[in-house]
């Protein structure tokens, strides 16, 4: 198709009217007859023993139903490796671990009684800190570890705190480092951080007198829920049941299995009584997930002419508790790791960390924005040391055509131009052709890139059929969480079918038990798979559709075009209306043929391959990349440390611009999202207990209307994905990955300072500046990179060969060596 | 987090109230209820609210017996900076009141409650500390005024006794027309605590009368008058040692919001940045 009449334009939402109105009703809406109340008892250590858990006090208070324990559910659960049980059994190991849990008439009953649970813990050594967490001999978070059930392509170290370690070995980055004119190494970190999605989570789960389950769930997946819901409980797929009402946010948080398997193993204690968990504020920011937390160490060596030749990544992630879902975030960050550069030979370490602290999982970005924050600070750094403009030095040496990933896989020209995105943010910031500049006003930029993390099968479906007045019905399971997966369904559907949109209703909520197989709404992959499926159900339809036409109007199918709710015979331009097809053709003698019209689609990554296991290289391990670049401009208060991003540049090369509308809505959400993490967010775990400092929204500061760039920018490059419905690629996550970086660049130009550790408070800027201050006024001979607040690390006596031992932490400090 | 049990009452009459409170042990007033209620979920134990917002007489602004201003307590923050008399004689006080939480809470929250909370975050405290405000109290026996520079006891402390009601909040007639630069650092730009803010007020007829009102950065909210005298005694050559007086009167803390050194800082950069705008 190459003019599209419906796909490209800025429909309005399909949800919007019920969204404004309130007719939208959310699981916490849901007002079930004879209803319970849950409260979940929680840890307050950070890691301890449970030697014993006393309820008979609790089940005492009136009102109380039904009490749960880890001992009447011994059942692991998990995603991507099977490490948690549904409540601590013989250890807790993070503020928030859940011990028990109560249902009761109100919810006042069920919180009395769960003050009275009584649990005997004796506390154990806490791993708070990542690095601590790996050092050989540190006190293990998971014992059993080699007992676990795990994916095939996770790889836990038994005995340590690795939840998963991936390796990339690339060409041969010990002989390239060696021979390198300049080498840098720096860190950067990266705080835990939540989701605040601004619905919380929350389940409700009956089991009726018969045993079948179903589960209403604020969730991103709910077929995932109930397959991991089935795995948990041992119960076969038929028995179970998960509705997803309309959700109120999720941005991964709400990805896997939640808040799920205790509202059902109440339920199984109350048979009959629907009972419903809700996560408070409070515990949504410590006991549902996180966003890991990284400590990211880069090595860089550069030739003469400018290209990085030998690159060295180390991840440290901080998984929290349990690793469930974030040892997939670890494995994305591995084969991701050289970001939107070509990098010839390179030494790759994601190692995900336990650690007594909240639990890691999936986030919007999927661990990119932390990598990021750490690769594009870092060439940034790189070039301003080397005296090449950051601009140049990103075009000579990013990805594209030609060049090879960290895997070894060769891209092409339908994988995506992030140069093109870099030039189109340096044309409209004026990055390269600036002016004078001005005091404490800067300019920064930064890439981003990002492919689906998912299974290799993982697949979506859609039903579609006919209503008698020919309105196109699709049946989806992939959720709108506020991205617009309805609106582009049915924009794919009109496109196809040449369908007025109102002539499409899309059924966005779905229940496992009548709704098509889709494995879960993540990984910015619901246009592009959701979208396909529906393109594929359209053949199918028009393929039906046209069958009976071809009787009725007594012509080949070869005549046919489908056009204005008609099935036309192009050469006689007889037609029939589609409403005389869609349940079936009664010719004028009364006698029938065809039937209702309806059909399923489906789409399944094509041709994706294990990574290698030992060195990761792989031809094909994902499905696509999105590439792109945001650039900032922003002003430093040189008193306060505030900073004032004045405006906010983003380009994206999304293949195909589905709806503009919605995916300008999509980047400057993302781009909110980004600054919040960038300048603002971070929880705060107390390193001595564990415990949360700031788990409300008083403490935990998110942005306001009053905290958004001043003007923002969008703008799209297409480059059609072969595989991509229409051409389009995915994007709902990328617009807040090179987000923070962009600004912490931004911040170096304007003030030649660096701030390593994320978020860029005014606070830490002040400090940095004053820092700079001191070492200027001392007369130091400073380097403009060498102001950074991070710890400048003197230069090596490292050899060149130890630089690429293989040891963790195995990264020594050299900066500008060779100057 | 739940909400405990407790007895809701509304008192028409100031005197409805005090009885309300005292027949009921561990019963608390309730203004706008926007800090009490959040507190009540957390850790203070309360078992009645006496609500004091239908009493009529406590929801007037009125002119005072010595010709300022009387707001009473039930009177939504809203309400009085849209006031138009509060807005002509007393903008200091507008400029920090709109600074608290969003309209919406706004339209709740209460001059008198924020006062009576006794945070010293308080964004209202430091301009009625500035312009002198006196609170009136009463209970089954009398009726006092407090000059609020003797209010603030610590954090969560205030002057008041047990059972006694804040009926109005009176600005002098001699701190009108003074106008006020208030500035404030928080983590984010909207619907945050202040980290720190400093209020400078200016005003007064003939020579220059000032006002230094520091927020966040000790146990109450302070006023620094030896910086007021800085500025009175030698104008706006004074400035940059104003600042310093106000950093040196300050006591902060490090917490969730900000370090002690950087808020130390501030109040030196915010007092001069005031003063500056004023001056």
């Amino acid at each position: 198709m190459s003019q599209t009449k419906i796909v490209g334009t800025s429909v309005p939402r399909v949800d919007g009217l019920e969204k404004v109105t309130g007719a939208a009703l959310y699981t916490g809406d849901l007002k079930f007859p004879r209803m319970l109340y849950a409260e979940v008892v929680r840890s307050p250590h950070a890691h301890a023993k449970v030697l014993a858990v006393r309820v008979d006090k609790a089940l005492k208070v009136p009102g109380v139903r039904a009490v749960a324990t880890g001992r009447d559910f011994p059942f692991h659960t998990g995603i991507y490796m099977r490490d948690q049980t549904i409540f601590a059994i013989d250890r807790v190991r993070f503020v928030g671990d859940p011990v028990a849990a109560l249902a009761a008439e109100t919810p006042e009953a069920a919180h009395e009684a769960a003050q009275l649970v009584e649990v005997d813990y004796e506390p154990l050594p806490a791993i708070l800190d990542v690095v601590e967490g790996i050092k050989p001999g540190a006190p293990l978070v998971h014992p059993d570890l080699g007992k676990y059930y795990v994916e095939s392509f996770i790889t836990p170290k038994p005995g340590t705190n690795i939840c998963n370690h991936l390796k990339v070995r690339k060409g041969d980055y010990e002989g390239a480092l060696a021979k390198c004119a300049h080498v840098f190494e720096n860190t950067f970190t990266v705080p835990q951080v939540q989701h605040v999605p601004m619905e919380p989570h929350i389940s409700v789960a009956r089991v009726d007198l018969s045993g079948k389950v179903e589960v209403h769930t604020s969730a991103q997946s709910p077929f995932t829920v109930r397959h991991l819901l089935c795995h948990c409980f041992n119960l076969p797929h038929g028995d179970v049941e998960v509705v997803v009402p309309t959700v109120g946010g999720g941005f991964g948080g709400k990805a896997g299995i939640n808040l799920e398997p205790i509202a059902v193993a109440l339920a199984m204690k109350a048979p009959g009584r629907p009972v419903r968990v809700a996560a408070t504020r409070a515990e949504e920011f410590y006991a549902t997930v996180v966003r890991q937390g990284l400590t990211a160490t880069l090595v860089t060596g550069v030739d003469k002419k400018n290209k990085v030749q030998a690159q060295k990544m180390y991840y440290l992630w901080d998984c929290g508790g349990y690793g469930g879902y974030g040892v997939n975030v670890v494995r994305a960050a591995g084969y991701t790791c050289g970001g939107a550069y070509h990098f010839p030979n390179v030494w790759g370490d994601s190692i995900g960390v336990y650690t007594n602290k909240p639990v890691g999982s999936a986030y919007r970005g999927f661990g990119m924005q932390e990598i990021h924050w750490a690769l594009e600070q870092q060439m940034d750094r790189v070039a301003h040391e080397l005296r090449i403009d950051p601009v140049e030095f990103r075009l000579l040496n990013c990805l594209g055509p030609k060049k090879t990933t960290v895997t070894g896989q060769l891209l092409e020209k339908s994988s995506g131009r992030v140069d093109k995105c870099i030039e189109k943010v340096d044309e409209v910031l004026k990055l390269r052709a600036r002016g004078k500049k001005k005091p404490f006003h800067g300019k920064g930029i930064a890439c981003a890139v990002k492919a689906p993390a998912m299974p290799n099968n993982a697949a979506s479906s859609v039903i579609m059929k006919f209503a008698e007045d020919e309105m196109l019905e699709i049946l989806i399971s992939g959720i709108d969480i506020g991205q617009g997966l309805a609106t582009v369904a049915a924009q794919y559907a009109a496109e196809a079918l040449d369908l007025p949109m109102e002539r499409i209703r899309v059924r966005m909520r779905p229940r496992t038990d009548f709704s098509p197989y889709d494995w879960q709404t993540v990984a910015s992959r619901q246009t592009w798979a959701t979208g396909n499926a529906v393109l594929r159900g359209c053949e199918d339809l028009k393929r039906q559709l046209f069958e009976v036409g071809a009787q009725a109007l007594g012509a080949p199918v070869s005549r046919l075009e489908l056009k204005d709710r008609k099935v036309i015979d192009k050469k006689t331009k007889k037609s029939v209306p589609l409403a005389a097809i869609v349940v079936g053709y009664q010719f004028p003698d009364g006698h029938t043929i065809g039937g209702p019209v309806a059909t399923s689609a489906h789409h399944v990554p094509d041709g994706l391959l294990f990574l290698h296991p030992e060195t990761s290289q792989c031809s094909k391990p994902v499905a696509k990349w999105t590439f792109g670049a945001q650039g900032v401009e922003l002003t430093v208060d040189p008193e306060t440390g505030n900073l004032r991003i004045e405006r906010l540049v983003a380009c994206y090369d999304v293949g195909k611009v589905v709806n503009p509308g919605l995916i300008k809505g999509q980047t400057f959400g993302g781009i909110v999202q980004g600054v919040g993490t960038g300048v603002m967010e971070e929880l705060v775990i107390d390193g001595k207990d564990g415990r949360p400092r700031n788990a409300s929204l008083m403490d935990y500061k998110i942005p306001t209307a009053l905290d958004i760039p001043d003007k923002m920018e969008a703008f799209y490059v297409e480059t059609p994905q072969l595989d991509g419905p229409l051409g389009a690629r995915g994007i709902g996550e990328h617009t807040m990955i090179p987000t923070p970086a962009a600004i912490a660049n931004a911040l170096y130009d304007a003030c030649g300072i660096r701030i390593d550790s994320m978020p860029i408070t005014a606070e830490k800027v002040l400090k940095a500046l004053k820092e700079k201050q001191r070492r200027e006024k001392e007369g130091e001979d400073v380097q403009p990179a060498a102001a950074s607040v991070a710890k400048v690390r003197p230069p090596a006596r490292a050899t060149r060969r130890e630089a690429g031992r293989e040891r963790p932490g195995g990264v020594r400090a050299r900066r500008g060596r060779a100057k | 987090m739940l909400l405990p049990r407790f007895e809701y009452r509304a008192a028409r009459t100031v005197g409805e109230a005090l009885t309300l409170w005292a027949e009921q042990p561990g019963a608390r007033f309730m203004a706008g209820g926007t800090d009490l209620i959040a507190q009540m979920r957390t850790r203070r134990k309360v078992s009645r609210v006496v609500d004091i917002k239908q009493i009529p007489e406590l929801n007037q602004i009125r002119e005072s017996e010595d010709g300022g201003v009387a707001i009473g307590a039930a009177v939504a923050l809203s309400a009085l900076c849209e006031h138009p008399r509060v807005r002509e004689r007393y903008p200091a006080l507008v400029e920090c009141a709109c600074q608290v939480g969003a309209y919406a809470l706004r339209n709740r929250a209460t001059l008198a409650g924020n006062l009576c909370n006794a945070s010293p975050a308080a964004d209202t405290a430091v301009a009625l500390l500035a312009l002198e405000a006196k609170v009136v109290a009463t209970n089954m026996d009398r009726s006092r005024v407090i000059p609020v520079e003797e209010f603030f006891l610590g954090p969560g402390k205030s002057a008041l006794e047990e059972g006694e009601l804040v009926t109005e909040i009176v600005l002098p007639a001699r701190s009108a027309g003074f106008q006020g630069s208030y500035h404030r650092q928080s983590r984010r730009r909207g619907m945050d605590l202040a980290s720190v803010a400093v209020l400078v007020a200016k005003g007064g007829e003939g020579a220059p009368r000032y006002r230094v009102g520091l927020v966040s950065v000790a146990p109450t909210p302070l006023r620094v008058r030896a910086a007021e005298e800085l500025m009175e005694r030698e104008g706006p050559s004074a400035i940059a040692r104003a600042a310093e007086a106000a950093r040196l009167a300050c006591s902060p803390i490090t917490d969730a919001r900000a370090s002690a050194e950087y808020r130390r800082e501030m109040v030196g950069v915010l007092t001069a940045r005031g003063l500056a705008a004023l001056a």
